[in-house]
């Protein structure tokens, strides 16, 4: 098997061109997923994010790709707005519900400091896993006004000016990460490799 | 938090220039060259404006922009003459990924900073001001320094925080390309005014400029141009300098 990279292109809000780059650059294949029928031709799924949880729900319930995404049973990767996504539910922008891959809430960072986090920050890993290997030290690059609110499917944390927020998740072979790695330069990729050689070793 | 050191690339497509108080335009070299020098040199961010895309009424272009993102894998934003949702759509396909808005703002509609917001999410909307001081007070300017908004820049942060932007990105037009030191008044304040992220721009001619800058108006981030583009020092030179008096910034 050739082993596809899907990326799923929801519209507007995507920056698909950045995340196809870099999981190339990590020497991944990949493919755009605009029609439902991709969804069988690829591996594994990356869930990419630039918008708003309301937006970007409405975008995929629009193309129709919320039933497949919430029957998905192939690795996937939910990067930022992508990973909040796979939440029960968020409140952005009032109250919407996810995709419920993951038992959890998205919510405002509730902090008294500058919002939204946006720079690179360190990770502290509390669970290592596949696609974290190798990176515990690392720095990432963030830029949001929500946080993934669980307690169950932590991976690692970070804290800004004092406040700990959840910065990645897995359960089963869902994974998320609340920053980009295709913007944190070569931690990022590397990121991206562990992701895209999953269960292929 | 990490203070972002972010490269400033002011564009003439396909180059990048730099002007003293916004006139007078100096080729430095290619927008796709200099990305990726900065990118390589350990820049947290990129932040390329087409400083005539507003001036002369035109279509951004959008092949030059997509090619300088295609080396970089930081943050990279993108200004000057946006206008349209579509605009945000298309920069944001194209690369970028957070947009920068000015002269459409807030001449003829701020209403399309609540829109933008709504649809990418305030982290991809940067209001970009170009503040000019009168008297004792400091106003907008919009069409790369030239012309007059009757806007106080103190109310338009405020206003466009309300509306939903993700970050300021303040320029000043007195102080740009002079390389001797920035308005840090004006930058404390803003910083102050706002919840959002502020990014400051104009002035960084040596590295105390920069030391000053963070210590004094704590921005979340500082822009610098000149200072790097003539070879004076290389980001990282700038960053090491930083580390070494106490300031936090990313390796």
């Amino acid at each position: 098997m050739s082993h596809i990279i899907g990326i799923v292109n929801y519209g507007v809000a995507g920056n698909i061109h950045s995340v196809e780059k870099a999981i190339k650059k990590a020497n991944g294949k990949t493919l755009i997923i605009n029609t439902l029928d991709q969804f069988n031709q690829v591996d594994k799924i990356v869930l990419p994010g630039v918008g708003s949880f309301k937006n970007a729900m409405k975008q995929l319930e629009n193309i129709g790709f919320l039933e497949v995404l919430c029957k998905n049973t192939k690795p996937i990767l939910g990067i930022c707005l992508g990973m909040q996504i796979l939440s029960s539910v968020g409140f952005e922008y009032g109250k919407t519900k996810g995709l419920g891959l993951i038992h959890a809430e998205v919510r405002p960072m509730l902090i008294d400091t500058k919002v939204p986090h946006v720079g690179f920050n360190a990770i502290e890993v509390t669970y290592s896993n596949d696609i974290l290997i190798g990176l515990e030290k690392e720095e990432f690059y963030f830029m949001h006004s929500f946080e993934v609110i669980n307690y169950t499917d932590i991976t690692s944390l970070t804290k800004y000016e004092g406040h700990k927020f959840v910065s990645s998740i897995q359960k089963n072979n869902i994974y998320g990460v609340q920053f980009h790695p295709e913007k944190s330069r070569e931690a990022g990729i590397k990121l991206l490799k562990n992701f895209i050689d999953l269960e292929k070793r | 938090m990490k203070t972002r050191i972010i490269a400033k690339l002011d564009v003439k497509p396909p180059y990048v220039i730099k002007p003293i108080h916004f006139e007078g335009l100096r080729k430095i070299g290619l927008s796709v060259d200099l990305a990726k020098k900065y990118y390589e040199q350990g820049a947290d961010e990129v932040m390329y404006i087409d400083i005539v895309a507003s001036l002369y009424q035109r279509e951004i272009l959008f092949g030059e922009i997509k090619k300088t993102a295609n080396e970089l894998f930081i943050p990279f934003g993108v200004g000057g003459g946006v206008k349209t949702l579509e605009d945000f759509s298309k920069l944001i396909y194209n690369g970028a990924d957070k947009v920068a808005i000015n002269t459409y703002a807030i001449n003829e509609n701020p209403e399309i900073i609540n829109q933008a917001a709504q649809i990418f999410g305030n982290q991809a909307v940067i209001v970009n001001i170009e503040a000019k001081k009168w008297n004792k007070y400091y106003e907008c300017y919009t069409d790369c320094g030239r012309v007059r908004s009757g806007k106080n820049v103190i109310e338009w942060v405020k206003e466009v925080e309300s509306r939903g932007a993700g970050e300021i990105f303040l320029q000043c037009v007195d102080n740009d390309g002079r390389q001797k030191g920035f308005d840090i008044q004006l930058s404390k304040k803003v910083v102050e005014s706002v919840k959002i992220p502020v990014v400051i721009a104009s002035g960084a001619g040596n590295l105390e400029h920069i030391k000053e800058l963070i210590e004094y108006s704590k921005p979340s981030g500082v822009a610098i141009a000149s200072l790097i583009h003539y070879d004076n020092f290389s980001i990282k030179e700038v960053k090491d300098y930083l580390r070494k008096n106490n300031i936090e910034v990313s390796t």
